[in-house]
């Protein structure tokens, strides 16, 4: 080093910023971390605000279709399935009335057969005497 | 023997802070504000010197430390060591002052078109600091921020090389240039001083 090098050293020698500038600094620093924790607070929102709008929506309107669907279809066949179940009740109905007018008919055919039994065998008496 | 007491004493007070900066960082790492404060202190003469000599002006210079202070806090996990700290703080600050002269397209001032001051008779150390501030200031900006490095961080032409990223020649060239240009001004400027 020459005495050139020594009066520029001496020229560009380190010098302090104003007093208050760690505590400027300091107060932006806590001013970014206020900003960075609202952002944070706002972000749940955001997304979803986010989740509604296009093209989310459009996935949005997609999956509520879809169970909707899901649902009718589920509801149609529990219709049906109460509908065949009705009629089926109705089948066997009319089957069981059907053997009892059968029955009916049967007894009431012995009914006659064995009147006129008794009446033959009365008239067949009173003759004879 | 007294040297060499001395001495031991030196590297004992150095040691002793290199772990308390150690110490401070790690502090600072974990989020402590005054940590970080404390780090800020440390380093601000640093940070502000450079882009000062730089900007040419004490509200820009102060403005470019705050932010790179600002871009230190957002960036502190990565930093390793003290020494590494004070490497990010030189490197960032150099490039800022860059990017800022870009960014406001400053006007250099070529040193022979720079106006020379008026020597007075009874010439003093503060006049021929000021005179070489001046001098330095109209420098065109990579060469200006190496005799900075160079001279107000004490960094030879290596360091200086590795900070800003520039062949160790061109590192070298800038300076026996600027320092050809800044002695022949002056000399001009106070010809009767020895300088």
């Amino acid at each position: 080093m020459n005495r050139f090098d020594d009066k520029l050293k001496l020229a560009l020698r380190r010098e302090e910023p104003s007093s208050d500038f760690t505590d400027r600094l300091m107060a932006r620093i806590a001013e970014l971390q206020k900003q960075e924790k609202s952002r944070e607070k706002t972000n749940w929102l955001t997304k979803l605000a986010e989740f509604f709008r296009p093209p989310q929506l459009k996935w949005a309107t997609a999956g509520a279709m879809a169970v909707l669907l899901i649902i009718a279809g589920f509801g149609l066949h529990q219709s049906r399935e109460s509908e065949r179940r009705r009629l089926a009740e109705i089948a066997e109905g009319e089957r069981a009335k059907e053997q009892v007018m059968l029955a009916m008919r049967i007894a009431s055919a012995k009914l006659n057969v064995a009147q006129k039994k008794v009446y033959e065998s009365a008239v067949h008496e009173g003759e004879s005497k | 023997m007294a040297s060499e007491k001395r001495t031991d004493q030196l590297i004992e007070r150095k040691e002793v802070g290199m772990e308390r900066a150690d110490d401070t960082l790690s502090r600072a790492k974990t989020g402590d504000q005054t940590a970080f404060a404390d780090l800020v202190r440390a380093h601000q003469a640093m940070v502000f010197s450079l882009a000062h000599y730089f900007s040419r002006d004490r509200a820009t210079a102060e403005d470019l430390a705050q932010e790179v202070f600002i871009h230190l806090y957002q960036n502190l996990g990565g930093i390793e060591s003290p020494e590494h700290l004070k490497f990010w703080l030189r490197r960032v600050t150099s490039h800022r002052c860059i990017d800022h002269a870009r960014k406001r397209k400053m006007r250099i001032v070529s040193v022979d078109d720079a106006p020379e001051p008026v020597a007075p008779a009874d010439f003093h150390d503060s006049l021929m600091t000021a005179t070489l501030r001046r001098m330095v200031a109209t420098l065109p900006e990579k060469p200006r921020l190496v005799v900075t490095l160079r001279y107000q961080e004490d960094l030879d032409p290596t360091e200086i090389a590795e900070l800003l990223e520039m062949p160790l020649n061109t590192v070298k060239s800038h300076l026996r240039r600027s320092l050809a240009i800044l002695r022949e001004k002056v000399t001009r400027c106070l010809g009767e001083v020895k300088v």
